[in-house]
């Protein structure tokens, strides 16, 4: 099925519970998919006699996150949240309390902040502008919804025991973003595409480390100061 | 001792750091970053000089004695070992 995700055409098999996690992404338009996903390249194997559905979800991700570099972008393991027509990324290792943050802003905001994915939202810089994307790739919840944010600002969550925010230099927020990232490939070029989009990345938007209690407090800590870190940016 | 060509020494914000590419075994989270004589360190490697290679270049460019350079060639191969990027035999 030809979807369009991330501002791309993409050719998703159907098989493995893909097709209702693509609903939103359907689309009728015309030429050639920018990126093949291709279910015979699946390697089932490695998933230890998991199902057909985890198989799918995981190595349909593979391929589209791989390709994804060569086209200005890159995915961040994170709970994307938009609040006012900007995108908020909250990343980490499992545990940290993703998506825990960004359901405290949902509490705070109301329905002006939307989840609009809870796992691998897309990232891509066009005309000098990053964008957050959600994609079919979006986690257990299935939290997901289509769309195109411009991208304010991430921040990584620990857990602490109080609430603190720091800005993260950009060796700091590169080192963070390629461990939340895929990056391991087995060839140079790719890596080194990945790193030049990761350049790009850490100099243009702000990016965070928070410790954290998973407590109001700290999503107002990190709404404050990551809105008024993107309106420095000039995000 | 030499590289097993599955990590890439590369510049990321400044810094030099060592990537690991697919096929390695990685011990760590992330990067090794590495200073200036670590990073001289590895290109000597990487022309596939030994122990001794490395000791010379440390006693030619820092003021150093023998003895010491080759605790320190040691020590950062060591390093290199545990994070995988060299196969010890």
């Amino acid at each position: 099925m030809l979807c369009r995700i991330a501002d791309l055409l993409i050719e998703v098999p159907e098989a493995g519970g893909m097709s209702p996690r693509c609903r939103e992404y359907l689309t009728n338009q015309q030429g050639g998919a920018d990126i093949t996903i291709r279910a015979d390249l699946y390697k089932s194997e490695k998933y230890g006699g998991a199902g057909e559905n985890t198989v799918a979800y995981m190595e349909s991700c593979i391929q589209f996150c791989r390709q994804l570099i060569h086209f200005d972008g890159l995915y961040l393991h994170s709970s994307a949240v938009e609040l006012c027509g900007k995108a908020y990324l909250f990343s980490g290792p499992s545990g940290m309390g993703k998506s825990t943050h960004t359901r405290l802003w949902q509490q705070l905001f109301g329905d002006a902040a939307q989840v609009f994915n809870d796992d691998k939202p897309a990232l891509r810089r066009l005309d000098g502008r990053w964008f957050a994307y959600g994609t079919p790739w979006c986690g257990k919840d299935g939290i997901n919804q289509n769309k195109k944010v411009p991208l304010a600002g991430i921040c990584f969550l620990r857990r602490g025991q109080e609430n603190t925010i720091r800005r993260l230099d950009e060796m700091e927020a590169t080192a963070r973003i390629l461990s939340q990232t895929m990056r391991r490939f087995r060839d140079v070029e790719r890596l080194d595409l990945l790193l030049s989009h990761i350049d790009k990345l850490v100099k243009e938007i702000p990016v965070y480390e928070l410790y954290n209690k998973p407590e109001p407090d700290a999503a107002r800590l990190s709404y404050e100061t990551m809105r008024q870190g993107a309106e420095e940016a000039g995000l | 001792m030499k590289l097993n060509g599955k990590f890439v020494l590369r510049q990321v914000a400044g810094n030099w750091v060592v990537l690991p590419l697919s096929d390695a075994t990685v011990n760590f989270n992330g990067m090794i970053k590495l200073n200036e004589s670590g990073v001289m360190l590895w290109r000597l490697l990487e022309q596939g000089k030994d122990r001794e290679a490395l000791a010379d270049m440390l006693t030619t460019v820092y003021d150093v004695s023998r003895e010491i350079a080759l605790e320190d060639v040691d020590e950062f191969l060591n390093k290199l070992g545990r994070a995988g990027c060299i196969d010890l035999q």
